[in-house]
């Protein structure tokens, strides 16, 4: 019947219509919907400075300034030497990664410099002198002595900036090789640097000796100074620790304040020692450790030693006094002689002093009071401090190097190192940025909260401030730029909540949202297809009755 | 050997992380086993302080144990392996996959302190000895949760970017274990597994006075060899690597040596179960002048306070 009929083309309609809605609603609303709400959330990362920091070639400047005392030479002589010099210098290495720029300044000496100079009776007041006069960061000093100065007879390095090259008789060529030579190997060691630079961006070639034994930069160092007691009830041992720290570590730890925190402790262990026996001396009534002995006695005493709190790294200097039974302990070469210092070091652990008190008199009231001599105790541990923390730099025989005495680092020992260390900041902090960037292409489901992607960006920001601190010869602003990019580029990558815990392989994807969606799914696309069809013919009767 | 050989083989210290990932009374093999590995890492050197040790901890005083607070890995009862120097870092429910990966990659929450963090660096020697109930390519950690083989693989390889190991030794006694090392791809990892995809990893021996399996096959004989091990000893990890032939541990040994760069026939066991040092010689130090001392008096040991000690009032009463 046509009511019936209609009526059918009416609830048709709209079951199509309603069906054509739903359709709508899931394609068009909720499909982009659900993209969205389980989209991993990530900031913004600057990516692209952090590609072309890998690219980046570092340039560092030094500034030389040269000042003549030979009064033989000439102004003519002098702009020649500065010519020289200047093309010994530019550009003969192979432009790597980082390269120096140097600025050479070459002058006569003023009349007063000179007639002081001859006054100056020893290396240190002419040291002193110099350091007085000119002396600032990043800037070294050459002076050429006249040839009848009674101080340096050959090239000597002071403790401060400043090198004292007796000139005299030498012509230019020699000279400015030997300035060239003294640049690249002691002062500014542009290999070494290149080496630990390629290094730190993740190179992993073999390591030498002086790398392996320091410790890389780390915020601060805890420093511990043990004294190892086996036998108190014999010996009352008196250290004045505290005194000694004050009277000769404090000036370095306050010169180093601004750059890396040393917090120094001490301690005393009684009835525990070096538990390897040791060798008995034939010839002399004593005891002697050889070299193979050595590396078994740090493990039994470092279980007694004590953890700390911090997470910083931990330097042991240990004092150790041998029982009466092993007394008195030396330490011998392989040929038998015995060491000076009676001691060794363990690279990037510390370090440990054999010292030999006398043994109490027979009849006296034991424990008997000893001293310990802090002077020569210091000594050594100020030397291994130096090795440890990558101070020290080797320098060849022919060369001439003033005692550094109580002042334990020289400042030009101070540059290599805030150069050495704001370079391999650099490189870690590039090479950290390097491995956020590909753990977040390899892995799509971390997130990225906006306080990573701060520390990100001030990561970079640290290292190109750096880069500009260190080409205008500012190192010490670039190394403390380049300690705050290394705490910000670790801190992003060590986040915890960039851990990537659940590995979600697609197919257990599909088993998640298959009964959520499918059941839905089909009724929804069959009934859509079905409505499509059905507007179809309809447009096709319209047509028909048109 | 000479200090000298020392330098070339690269790293400085050693750390281990000792994983047993199972619980309950009937899984007393696997702490039997990650203790005893545990008792020969500290012989030979390894400190406490970088050893991280997780075990569920629930055997010792648990009330089915006939001999409390004690573990023994043989019937014989001759070692108690749990003693009274364990310093266990991750006890309890704290063992789960998610803590496990964090102290691997270094993620932990601010506040965690040292004894739980694996401060390695690139110079570092890592032993990692995992135990437990394992299938084809997971490891059940506690029966409720599960590590992917693919997870491991990643985490190795986040340590190996962020220069966190210098070699690793992966060393792992479940069944199917072959599975967990399949997918490693980061360099300098050497690894060994107790059986091959679809075998299973077998028990050695039941203590009938306590009434389970004490220990495991493979770490068994492993341990056998590891207690002819001295700190000074020469013994290399291709011999360790051939431990345990078919006939003793019925499961067959599975190795991967491909992503280590050193030929294990030269590289000496305890380079990762003990902890050698290097040490150099100090030739000559610096001379330092007698700078002038200030004695305090609060330094001399008899100086004595004015006031008597006394305890402060616990409860104050009111007057």
């Amino acid at each position: 019947m046509p009511g019936e009929e209609a009526s059918e083309e009416k609830d048709k309609s709209i079951q199509h219509t309603a069906a054509l809605s739903f359709g709508f609603i899931c394609l068009i609303i909720g499909i982009p919907l659900w993209w969205k709400t389980t989209e991993v959330y990530r900031v913004n990362l600057p990516y692209s400075d952090i590609a072309d920091l890998s690219n980046t070639k570092f340039q560092f400047t030094i500034d030389i300034d040269v000042v003549n005392l030979e009064k033989s030479w000439t102004d003519k002589d002098l702009t020649d030497l500065s010519k020289l010099l200047k093309a010994n210098l530019a550009d003969d290495r192979k432009v790597g990664a980082i390269f120096p720029k140097y600025r050479v300044a070459v002058r006569q000496a003023a009349e007063k410099q000179s007639s002081d100079v001859t006054s100056l009776k020893t290396l240190a007041a002419l040291d002193d002198y110099f350091h007085g006069e000119e002396s600032s960061v990043n800037k070294y000093l050459i002076v050429l002595m006249p040839v009848n100065n009674a101080v340096v007879k050959q090239t000597t390095i002071g403790n401060y900036r400043a090198v004292y090259l007796p000139a005299g008789k030498r012509d230019l060529k020699t000279v400015s090789a030997e300035v060239t030579e003294i640049l690249h190997s002691v002062l500014v060691r542009e290999d070494a640097l290149l080496k630990s630079f390629q290094n730190f961006l993740g190179a992993r070639e073999p390591k030498d000796k002086a790398s392996m034994r320091s410790l890389s930069y780390h915020q601060g160092y805890d420093i511990l100074f043990t004294l190892v007691n086996p036998q108190p009830d014999i010996l009352d041992i008196d250290w004045s620790i505290k005194v000694a720290v004050e009277a000769y570590l404090s000036p370095m730890v306050k010169q180093l304040s601004d750059y890396i925190n040393l917090d120094i402790k001490s301690q005393m262990l009684f009835f525990t020692g070096l538990r390897r026996k040791p060798h008995k001396d034939k010839k002399n009534s004593g005891f002697y450790y050889e070299e193979t002995d050595l590396p078994h006695t740090i493990n039994p005493l470092e279980a007694n030693l004590g953890s700390h709190a911090s997470n910083n790294p931990m330097l042991n200097f240990i004092v150790y006094v041998p029982s009466r039974d092993q007394h008195p302990l030396h330490i011998v070469l392989k040929n038998g002689e015995k060491v000076k210092t009676n001691s060794f070091l363990s690279p990037q652990w510390g370090g440990i002093v054999v010292q030999n008190l006398p043994s109490p008199p027979p009849n006296s009231s034991l424990p008997v009071r000893v001293t310990v001599d802090m002077k020569t105790v210091m000594e050594v541990f100020l030397t291994q401090l130096r090795l440890l923390m990558d101070f020290n730099i080797q320098v060849k025989k022919d060369l001439q190097v003033r005692e550094v005495g109580n002042d334990v680092i020289r400042e030009w020992e101070l540059d290599n190192w805030l150069r050495k260390k704001c370079l391999e900041n650099l490189a870690t902090s590039i090479s950290t940025l390097q491995s956020l960037t590909a753990l977040l292409e390899g892995i799509s489901n971390i997130v990225i909260q906006d306080d990573i992607g701060q520390q990100v960006e001030n990561a970079v920001t640290g290292i190109k401030e750096a880069h500009r601190h260190l080409s205008s010869g500012q190192i010490a602003r670039a190394f403390t730029q380049s300690r705050k990019a290394l705490a910000s580029s670790e801190k992003a990558f060590f986040d915890p909540s960039l851990l990537e815990l659940l590995y979600f392989p697609e197919d257990q994807k599909f088993a998640i949202y298959i009964p959520l969606f499918l059941p839905i799914g089909l009724p929804i696309l069959g009934s859509l297809f079905k409505a499509i069809k059905w507007i179809k013919t309809k447009r096709k009767q319209k047509a028909k009755t048109e | 050997t000479s200090p000298e050989e020392f330098f070339k083989s690269g790293h400085t210290n050693n750390w281990a992380v000792l994983v047993d990932t199972s619980r309950f009374w009937f899984n007393y093999r696997h702490v039997a086993n990650v203790l005893s590995i545990y008792r020969s890492c500290k012989r030979l050197g390894i400190p406490d302080s970088r050893i991280i040790l997780m075990v569920a901890d629930d055997m010792a005083c648990n009330p089915r144990n006939p001999r409390p607070a004690t573990v023994f890995n043989n019937a014989n009862n001759q070692i108690n392996v749990y003693g009274d120097d364990v310093e266990v870092d991750y006890r309890g429910y704290e063992v789960t996959v998610e803590n496990f990966i964090r102290v691997l990659t270094g993620r932990l929450p601010p506040s965690t302190p040292r004894s739980k963090r694996l401060l390695s660096d690139e110079h570092s020697n890592v032993l990692v000895y995992m135990t437990g109930h394992g299938g084809d390519g997971f490891l059940k950690f506690q029966d409720a949760e599960e590590i992917s083989n693919v997870e491991l693989a990643d985490a190795f390889e986040q340590m190996w970017q962020k220069r966190r190991y210098h070699e690793v030794f992966f060393m792992i006694d479940t069944c199917q274990a072959e599975s967990m090392f399949q997918k490693f791809y980061s360099p300098n990892i050497l690894a060994v597994a107790s059986s091959k995809v679809g075998e299973d990893s077998l028990s050695h021996h039941v203590d009938p006075s306590i009434g389970v399996y004490v220990i495991d096959r493979y770490t068994y004989y492993a341990l056998e060899f590891l207690e002819t091990v001295t700190p000074g000893s020469k013994k290399t990890m291709g011999q360790f690597l051939e431990v345990c032939p078919k006939y003793q541990c019925i499961s067959t040994v599975a190795k991967r040596t491909d992503l280590f760069r050193r030929d294990v026939n030269k590289v000496l066991l305890t380079d990762f179960f003990g902890s050698v040092r290097n040490v150099e010689l100090l030739p000559d130090s610096i001379h330092l002048q007698n700078a002038t001392l200030h004695t305090h008096s609060e330094d001399s040991s008899d100086v004595k306070s004015d006031k008597p000690l006394s305890y402060a009032q616990q409860f104050p009463m009111p007057v």
